[in-house]
This record gives C-alpha cells, structure tokens and sequence, in this order.
C-alpha cells in the first residue's frame, strides 16, 4: 500500500471519516438532548469541522505537537524529507517545499476558478438564459471569487514562503511547524469551499452578506466554514513571515538593506496577521445565527444587517491589498534586474508598502456607500480612500525612475512586469471614482467595478506571479520555463485582458449590473458580451500555454546553473536548485541591495572572513 | 539581527522567537475580541444585559485570582521552585474550571433569555461563548503543563511552555478585564 | 536575574491587591454612580495595562537576550 504513505491520501481519507464521525456525535448528542436526533445543518457543521481537524492528524500536521503535549523532546526538522515528487504530497517542514506546494495549489485553484468564469461567461454570451439555471450560475460567480481569492490567498503564501527566508539569508521559517500546519490547512478548506457545488450552492456571490446568507441553503455554511478555514492559515502563515523577517535576517541586513519583496511581504503580513481575524468572526457569527438562532443580523431580534458589512470589510478591503502588496513587491524587485539600474528610492518604496497596509485599515466603509450606512462615515472613508493613491503614487513614480535610462533586456519575466506596471496603472486610476461618494452611487455594482477590480488583480497579482514563476522556475528547479511559449502566453493573455476589461468597464458605465445571470437585450449589450466572451476564452488558452510550459520544463527545460538573470539577489549566488540547508554558511551584507550597473558595488558576501562574527 | 545573534544559544534564539510569535498571536486574537466589543456596542450601545452583578463579580473574582497563581507558578519555576510550580499551576487549573462553571453552569443557567432572544442575548452568549472557549483551551494548556510539569520536563532555564501557558491564561484574563463591564457594568439594563 | 525570589513573589501579590481594588472600585461605581461610564472605561485599561506589564511581562519580547528575570 505505498498510496498510504502519500500524507495527503491519509488526509483526504481521514477527513471522509471524520466528517461522518462528526455527524453521528451531533446527533447522538442532539438526541441526548431531547432534541429532533436529525437535524442537517448542525450535522452537516460538526462533521465539517471534525472532518478537518481529522484531516490535519491523517496528514500530520499535528503530529509533534501531539508529541510535545506527551512531553517528549521533538526536533524542528526531522532529517531530509523523501527525494522526489513525493515529498510534495506529505508534510514537509522545508520552507522550499512548502513555498512549490502552495504555488502549485494556487495554480490548480486557479484553474478550477478560471474555468468556473468561462462556464458563466459562457452563459453570458447572448441575453436570455443558455444552460446554467440562475442558481447554479449564482454558485458558480460565488465561488468563482471565493476560489480565486483562496487562489491569489495562496499564491501570495507561495511567493513569500519560498522567498523570504532565501531573501534574508535564513535556513528556514522561525517557525516551520507552524508553516507545515499554515499550508495543510488550506486543502480541507478548498474541500469544503467546492463541496457547496454538490450541497445545493449558495446564491450570496463570496460576500456571504446577510439577511441572504442567513436564508441560503446549507451549503453556505460550508462556505464559511472553508473560507474561515483559509484564513487560519493566512493568519498563522502572517505571524510567522513577520518573526522570520524580524528575527533571523543575515548579519548585516537591517531593515532597509533587506531586499524590497521582504518589505512588501512584511507589510502583507501585518494585515493578514490582524484584519484577517474579522471576516472569520463576521462569517463565524452567520454560521451561528443561523445554527442557534441568534439575532446579530436579523432585525426582527434587534440586530443589523450593516453591522456584517463594517466587520466583513474590515478585513476585505485591507484583503485587496494582501492580494497586490506582494505582487507590486515582485515588479520593484524585477524591474532593477532587467533595467540594470539601481531601484530608485529604495526607501521611499519600502514605506510605500507599509502605508498602504496601514491605510487599508481605514478605507472599509467606501464598499458601503449605498447600503444605508451612517452617513457621517462617507466622506471620511472617501478622504481615506483616496488617500491610498499617494504611497501607490510613489511606487509608479520609483519603477518609471527606475526604468528611465535603463538598459532594459526584455524576457518574460520582464514582460510580465512591464505587463503589471500597465495593467495596474490603469486599476489605479479606475479606483478613485469609486471611492468617492457622488460617483460611486452611479457605478456600484455595475460591470465598471468588476473591470476595475479585475485590472487592479490582473496588475497586482497575476501579472507579477507569473512574473515570478517564469523569472525565479531556474531557482526552483534547475531548469529555465520554454522563452517562446513563455512570450506566447504573454501576447496571448495581454490583448485578450484589455478587451475584456475595457469592455466590462464600457458597459458598466451604461448600465450593465454586475452578479446576475440575464440582461435586458434591449440594452443592446449582447454583442459585446460575444466579445467579452471571446477575449475570456482567448485569455484561458494562454493560461494553457501557461500550464503546458510548466509540465514540460520542469523535466525536458533547458538547464539554467547559477545566476541566470546576473542578480545581486543572495538566492542567486547560490546552487540551484537550493539546497535542503539553504546557505552553507551564513553569508554577510556588506553593501546596498539594488545597486545595479555601479561599478565595484556589492550586497552580499558570501563568504565573510570569519564565521564567527 | 545583530552580530551576536551568533553566540546565543540555539535555546534562547529560539526563546526570544517564540516570544515574539506568541504576542504576535495575541494581538492577532484580541482582534477577535475587538470585533466583538464593536458588535456589543453597536447592537446594544447604553443597554446591557439583564444579568445578576453579583455572580459577575464573583467570576470576576475568581478568574484574577487564577491569574494571580498563574503568575506565581511562573515565578516558581523560574526560580527552580518545583513544589511550588505545580501547587500553584494546579490551583490556576482549579480555578479556570472554577469560571467555566460560574459561567456556562450557572450565569447561562439562570440568565433570563436564551441565546435567540433578541441582541442582547445574542451578544452575551457569543461573548461569553466564544471567552469560554479560549477559557477551555487555556484549561488544557494548563493540563498539559502540569502533567509534564511532574514528569519534570522544566527547568530554572528552560521553561517556555510555562511561560506561554501563563501569557496565554493572562491574555484571557486582560480579554474579561473589558468583557466585564461590557456585559455587567456599563449602561442601564435592556428590559 | 535582576530580581530574587521573594521580590518576585511579592510583586505579584502587590498585583493581584492592586487589581482586586479596582475591581471593587469598578463595582462599586457601577452599582452607585452609573453615569460615571467613563471611569469604568478607564479603570479597565489601566488593569489591562498592569496585567500586562506585570503578569505578561511584554518587556520581556522586546530584550535580545533570552534571560530570565
């Protein structure tokens, strides 16, 4: 039975016993009670919950903690993990091997996301309804956001994971156990965020607003359970990168001689660490509402649907930003790279960072303005939210500096980031007349605010992290991605996103509602949905040539030893693929991080006289 | 982060690691309880529970004093005091139960609405639910230590779990310091 | 080891007088002068703060070394 030995096999069927085991205890305990022994929702909760602490144990992510509850002595690292693939399918406490098992879920997710808004897409192409009924294409454009922000909630871990210790010149996370549970998490809550598929879906988009979600089938409490679920691990995994960038930077290496992604990832973190906390509540007092009859949300009891929506958005505005800190983080750190010049402003930008986590905090009411919140709190949030385009401001003004007279080299993962800085410069700009009051009571919850925000993820995530597989694969692997399929995917997905996203933008402003299955054909919208359409699908074949040049590298890719793209980057003076210890020895920072093109310059030396310093 | 990160002992690196994970993690949960101070004021603002002041007084009561021992098992065994470690752990144990049973025994007991009668049920029950479940683990971290506390697992220099469990139980104590008066004190009651 | 061992003991039951003062300082106001919800407010942050400072020792992640008080 070698398949047993797989962690994730004992996981998934753990969890399948755990889940019934769950449902039995509750009803045996309802029975006890006096209560109706049946009741689904209860059932359905406890054994949910018990199915994912089961998971945890089969896969063992808790193992030495159940050790260390024993009383006996466990190390931080056992020994090497398996060689081969198969150390990515069981617990690993690598920071390396976490970092690709992150990433390679966020791509999977991606993917089952991606293909959700082809099937509404699909669906979308002419007015009148095609083959999804409204429910199931209520569903689908739920977890289509929902899976994506599990997604991007991953890639982001993948990239810092993998990153920042390599970055800092540290052998491991500060707390690789923790890291170990922070990913293992993750995979029984994406179970229970596409089981809603096969529960009835739910039908309240991946805001779960209430008194709708208070009313929607069971499966939306699977959807709360799995989204809390995500968010544990995207709390635990903050905590962590915030002591590992704190406490184990190489000698030398204080804060502002760290390389700029730690910044962005730091930043990230601070968010992910607090607000993160205030969804889990707002989605844990639903689910208890509605499994005790509680009055939190309902007015009836003396509740307030508005009270959800402050306590939601406190952390799902900041969330947009632990979305696109890491990925701005990518372009500053790219850009020097290919432009061979020094990165202008290195401070200016690392505090960019940091402000922008910081406002975040105090822009979460400009998602209200028309849902009947106190009207004191509009323009405040308004003056807030605006404020959130200086620091960004300042990160344009330092990649513009730091391209200008650059000699730039132009392969993919430069293309991508140049890809970003565009993409984004225009989610920017289609902020602002969201955030302030007289427009937003005209564009909310049009199509503009979905072009907006798919541009602002487009330039913030998904050009970077695509970047950044393509720039750091040699690191990973070995092996360099395919340079042809790679600018394939490029002119491919870029022209594909502009129609898309322009034409959400046009018809939102003429009237087009965003999250409803059908419009009006007298809106004469259906051509343009034709085009929108076509563009979503010449976009998804770009993701496969994405896919496709993945596969095959990462077996049959040209070799790349040693620092492929001349970086000064530390992760590049070493072997690639990394070693299980990361650095031999530790080395020293001696100079500035993106001091490119300056002759006799250098960051970091490897091999500083005496180790004993 | 400075030169002498070397010579420290692989121990206290880790220490000082662990340190700052642990207050990390508490500013990180007492979002948590924010959240819910902001619902308590935002559904009931000068109304407060109809509930009996003086068990609220007790468990108040019990709950510092626990901190109190709490506190002083960490003294001991910082100082090497073994039997004084585990009477005093053991009496923190006592009294944690001690609160859980004040409060999920007699205050949700005797509390004259249920927890789907109205905000102010609602937001008393979720408060002090969700406190009692921190209450409840602090109560097995408590276990844990003190069982591996006679086994003679800490020592004078090396006692982390020790120290956790105490920064964990007092977290929960600070988290009743506001939950009291929100719940007991403040406003007039909701009829 | 900046302190001995009766010192420590004995600031933690200064602590714990302190603290059960100011509960019954917050009881009794809440049962006397009920307007004064201020006062509530403020007695609970300077307890938190004393918990803190005093039980929590939060000076102590802020230290390089991992010595012991």
């Amino acid at each position: 039975m070698k398949i047993l030995k797989l962690g994730i096999i004992r996981g998934v069927i753990a969890q399948i016993v755990g889940t019934a085991a769950g449902v039995g205890l509750v009803t045996g305990l309802r029975a006890l009670m006096g209560l109706p022994a049946w009741a689904a929702e209860p059932a359905a909760v406890g054994g949910a919950l018990i199915g994912i602490i089961c998971f945890l144990a089969g896969v063992g992510a808790l193992t030495d903690w159940w050790k260390w509850a024993l009383g006996e002595e466990v190390e931080d690292h056992h020994g090497p993990d398996p060689r081969g693939w198969e150390r990515y399918f069981g617990v690993s406490v690598d920071h390396k091997v976490i970092g690709i098992q992150y990433g390679v879920t966020s791509v999977a997710l991606l993917l089952v996301a991606g293909s959700f808004a082809l099937t509404f897409r699909t669906e979308l192409v002419a007015s009148g309804i095609q083959f999804l009924s409204p429910a199931l294409y209520n569903t689908l454009m739920g977890l289509h956001g929902i899976v994506m922000i599990a997604a991007i909630l991953l890639g982001v871990g993948a990239m810092s994971n993998y990153l920042v210790p390599l970055m800092i010149g540290a052998r491991d996370m500060a707390f690789p156990r923790l890291n170990a549970f922070a990913y293992w998490v993750n995979v029984p809550g994406a179970v229970l965020v596409v089981s809603t598929l096969f529960l009835g879906g739910f039908d309240t988009g991946w805001t779960g607003y209430p008194p709708l979600s208070a009313r929607a089938p069971l499966a939306m409490q699977m959807f709360f359970l799995g989204v809390y679920v995500v968010g544990l691990s995207s709390i635990l995994g903050s905590l962590n990168i915030i002591v590992t960038t704190l406490r184990m930077r190489a000698p030398g290496m204080n804060m502002f001689r760290m390389p700029i992604f730690v910044w962005a990832s730091f930043a990230t973190a601070l968010i992910g660490l607090t607000a993160t906390q205030l969804i889990g509540l707002s989605f844990q007092m639903v689910m208890i509402q509605r499994l005790f009859g509680m009055g939190f949300f309902d007015p009836e009891k003396g509740g307030n649907v508005i009270l959800f929506q402050h306590l939601f958005w406190f952390y799902s505005h900041p969330a947009v930003y632990v979305f696109i800190l890491p990925g701005l983080g990518i372009v500053s750190e790219l850009l020097p790279v290919f432009a061979r010049k020094p990165l202008f402003g290195y401070k200016w930008i690392a505090m960019s960072s940091l402000a922008i986590a910081l406002v975040g905090f105090l822009v979460w009411a400009h998602h209200m303005f028309t849902a009947g919140m106190e009207e004191y709190l509009r323009v405040p949030f308004m003056y807030a939210t605006l404020l959130v385009a200086v620091p960004t401001g300042v990160k344009f003004f330092s990649w513009v500096g730091t391209i200008w007279r650059g000699k730039l080299e132009f392969p993919t993962p430069m293309l991508f980031t140049l890809g970003a800085v565009v993409v984004f410069l225009f989610g920017g700009l289609t902020g602002p007349p969201n955030g302030t009051v007289a427009t937003d009571l005209h564009l909310h919850d049009t199509y503009w605010v979905v072009g907006h925000f798919h541009n602002t993820m487009f330039g913030g995530f998904v050009y970077p992290f695509f970047a950044s597989i393509y720039y750091w694969f040699p690191k990973i692997t070995g092996r360099k991605l395919d340079e042809r399929l790679g600018k394939i995917h490029f002119w491919l997905m870029t022209p594909a996103f502009w129609v898309m996203t322009f034409g959400m933008m046009w018809i939102g402003l003429l009237g087009m509602r965003r999250r409803i299955a059908d419009y009006d054909p007298a809106q004469g919208f259906d051509g343009v949905h034709l085009v929108l359409t076509i563009a979503a699908f010449v976009l998804a074949t770009s993701i496969l040539v994405f896919v496709i040049n993945l596969i095959f590298s990462v077996k049959g890719g040209e070799a790349a030893e040693g620092n492929v793209w001349r970086s000064r980057s530390p992760e590049w003076q070493i072997a690639s693929p990394a070693p299980e210890h990361n650095y031999d020895r530790p080395f020293k920072v001696v100079g500035e991080p993106y001091d490119y093109g300056l002759p006799g310059s250098t960051y970091v030396d490897m091999n500083p006289a005496m180790a004993g310093d | 982060m400075s030169a002498d990160t070397a010579h420290m002992t692989d121990y206290k690196f880790k220490l000082s690691n662990n340190r700052l994970g642990l207050w990390l993690f508490i500013l990180s949960d007492s979002f948590v309880f924010g959240g819910l101070l902001v619902t308590r004021y935002y559904l009931l603002g000068g109304h407060r529970p109809e509930l009996d002041q003086m068990l609220g007084l007790i468990v108040t009561s019990v709950l510092l004093v626990s901190s109190f021992f709490m506190n002083r098992a960490e003294t001991a065994i910082a100082h090497g005091d073994r039997q004084n470690f585990i009477v005093s752990t053991a009496i923190t144990m006592i009294l944690g139960i001690g609160f859980l049973v004040g409060v999920i025994g007699f205050e949700w007991r005797t509390a004259p609405f249920g927890p789907s009668d109205g905000a102010a049920g609602s937001v008393f029950y979720m408060m002090t639910g969700m406190h009692a479940f921190h209450v409840l683990t602090g109560v097995l971290f408590l276990f844990v230590v003190l069982r591996n506390g006679l086994r003679g697992r800490y020592s004078a220099e090396r006692h982390w779990a020790v120290e956790a469990c105490a920064n964990y139980w007092h977290f929960v104590d600070v988290v009743w310091i506001f939950f009291y008066p929100a719940l007991y004190l403040l406003g007039t009651p909701a009829g | 080891m900046d302190k001995n061992k009766g010192a420590a003991y004995t600031q933690g039951l200064i602590t714990l007088v302190v603290l059960a003062v100011l509960t019954g300082a917050e009881y009794g106001i809440a049962v006397a002068l009920p307007s004064l919800w201020v006062a509530l407010i403020v007695i609970a942050l300077i307890k938190a703060a004393i918990v803190i400072q005093f039980f929590m020792h939060i000076a102590r992640v802020f230290r390089e070394e991992g010595g012991h008080s």
